[in-house]
């Protein structure tokens, strides 16, 4: 079904993606990832010590959200949580009990699909750092608008007149040298899980699924991006503080 | 998170020792003279008023925003201007989350008097209805990257955004002239701030050994530093602003040193933002003409950045 998007796009398109690594100096781990909405990543970490009502036994994950103009309310505070959840469980924990790793997150520009930017960008700036990962997390977010179809990648303005988007986060796409050999859960290939699901509005349990077929396809696609960028920028020089 | 001792960053005795004899034989760890200001990189968002500077490895991001709001009563004919420092934890490892400390409010201090008090932007041109609507300008100054300096590239970042911002026109209107219409900017074109002149602030550091000055230290110079001195000046000469709280001693013959570097740095630097805005205003022209979108085939398109 063609579908007419004010940019020109089409239902599966994203938009042009721009990714940089290693671009502040005092940070342990940096990355910026730009799709017109623009967030800027930061790690320390890891420092020594957990907070309280933490596990001493495992590596601590702390999130701080910083919104582009205006005080840090509500929002920003659910937006913390989800990121810290999902990035719990992308990155081993076992590895350095008792610290502590920071990321801070700022919103440059916020032109839609604001917390998959920002997930991704935590992602390539804990990589930039060198914490331990199980695998990346990936997350696109999609649209459902009245008439039933699906949009990928949706700006501010789509956002605010469909009738329900979703948040979705997955597992990178592995490339394993044994197929067969591969990782899987209960019979399934690791990359069909999902780590994260925020959705806003009501969508039908269909349209859900739909979305969820259209974000895996998209996920391969991101995947490719993120192995690519992550390859050429493989040399770079370690900093201590 | 507070008094981790392995959290704070602290410069070794053999490096302080390093920087202080270097600095005996005129010479900087990173290269430069001690009259030399390190490299300028001023940036702008996509939007109106969001500006992005580098000030050789320091970043700060400046936020413009506009609100109509109620005027002070002793003041009912002129706008408000306001300064949020934001030192986010990403600069620096010893900066908390939370209330701003000591260092993020002199910085707004130093920031807000340059532009209030030299009376740099035109507060009375932001009144609509006196007494009862005015236009509230919000400055947010995020410090991204503390590589020394925060002051200067946090004024350069302030002016560059309020250099490119634009608020939208309003009009009066209803029955009796007492309501405000605010036009969206797809119907009319929003409009720049009147801004007078450009208080560019200059910050110095002062060493105990014979009395060395440098300009634009960067943090490893600041950690070692005996007392520094900020002076906001403009091109046309005049001093807006100076700012020198505690610290060492220094004779009068180096403050009168100190303003005449400054009052040559701040020209050429003025010039460099003027430059930049020039080169966005163009870009932003540009962008107005609609042009047709390029259709392309892929999923997904990616930059080399």
């Amino acid at each position: 079904m063609e579908v007419d998007r004010e940019d020109g796009r089409s239902q599966n398109q994203l938009r042009p993606l721009a990714c940089s690594r290693n671009i502040l100096h005092r940070a342990h781990g940096s990355a910026s990832w730009s799709q017109d909405t623009k967030v800027l990543a930061a790690v320390y970490g890891p420092k020594a010590g957990t907070k309280k009502n933490e596990n001493p036994e495992k590596a601590c994950i702390e999130v701080i959200w910083k919104p582009k103009t205006g005080q840090i309310g509500k929002p920003e505070k659910e937006y913390e949580m989800i990121l810290k959840r999902t990035l719990e469980s992308v990155c081993i924990l076992t590895v350095n009990p008792n610290t502590t790793t920071s990321i801070i997150v700022q919103v440059v520009n916020d032109d839609g699909a604001l917390l998959p930017s920002a997930i991704n960008a935590a992602c390539m700036a804990l990589v930039d750092a060198g914490i331990p990962m199980k695998h990346l997390a990936v997350a696109v977010c999609c649209c459902v608008a009245k008439s039933g179809y699906v949009i990928l990648d949706p700006t501010k303005l789509e956002e605010q007149k469909m009738k329900a988007f979703a948040y979705l986060v997955f597992p990178n796409s592995v490339h394993s040298v044994l197929p067969e050999g591969s990782l899987r859960v209960e019979g399934e290939p690791i990359e069909n899980g999902i780590i994260t699901s925020v959705t806003h509005g009501i969508m039908s349990v269909d349209d859900y699924f739909y979305c969820l077929e259209r974000g895996r396809a998209a996920s391969v696609k991101l995947s490719d991006f993120l192995r690519r960028n992550l390859q050429q920028q493989s040399t770079d020089s370690s900093k201590a503080g | 998170m507070e008094g981790r001792l392995a959290n704070s960053w602290r410069l070794t005795v053999n490096d302080k020792n390093f920087i202080k004899t270097a600095l005996l034989s005129e010479i900087r760890i990173d290269g430069r003279k001690p009259f030399e200001y390190r490299k300028i990189s001023i940036k702008f968002g996509r939007e109106d008023g969001s500006s992005e500077v580098q000030l050789g490895q320091t970043r700060v991001m400046g936020m413009v925003t506009a609100q109509l709001v109620q005027p002070y009563r002793d003041r009912p004919k002129e706008g408000i201007l306001s300064i949020f420092t934001e030192f986010s934890p990403m600069a620096d490892p010893s900066f908390e989350p939370g209330r701003p400390g000591e260092l993020a409010v002199e910085l707004g201090r130093i920031v807000d008097r340059g532009l209030r008090e030299s009376r740099a932007v035109d507060t009375e041109s932001l009144c609509i209805l006196a007494g009862k609507f005015v236009w509230a300008i919000r400055i947010d100054l995020h410090i991204l990257d503390n590589g020394g300096n925060l002051v200067d590239a946090a004024n350069i970042a302030a002016l560059a955004a309020l250099l490119t911002f634009r608020r939208p026109e309003c009009s009066l209107g209803g029955e009796d002239g007492q309501e405000v219409i605010v036009h969206p900017p797809e119907i009319r074109e929003p409009l720049p701030l009147t801004v007078h002149h450009l208080p560019i602030a200059i910050s110095f550091g002062f060493f105990s050994n014979e009395s060395i000055l440098v300009i634009d230290p960067t943090h490893n110079e600041e950690a070692v530093m005996g007392g520094r001195m900020t002076t906001t000046v403009n091109a046309n000469g005049d001093i807006c602003a100076i700012q020198k709280s505690g610290g060492e001693g220094v004779p009068r013959r180096v403050i009168m040193q100190c303003l005449q570097l400054a009052t040559s740095k701040a020209a050429s630097i003025t010039k460099q933002i003027k430059d930049a805005v020039e080169v966005f205003n163009t870009e932003r022209a540009l962008r107005k003409i609609k042009r047709h979108p390029t259709s392309t085939g892929d999923d997904v398109r990616e930059k080399q950045n």
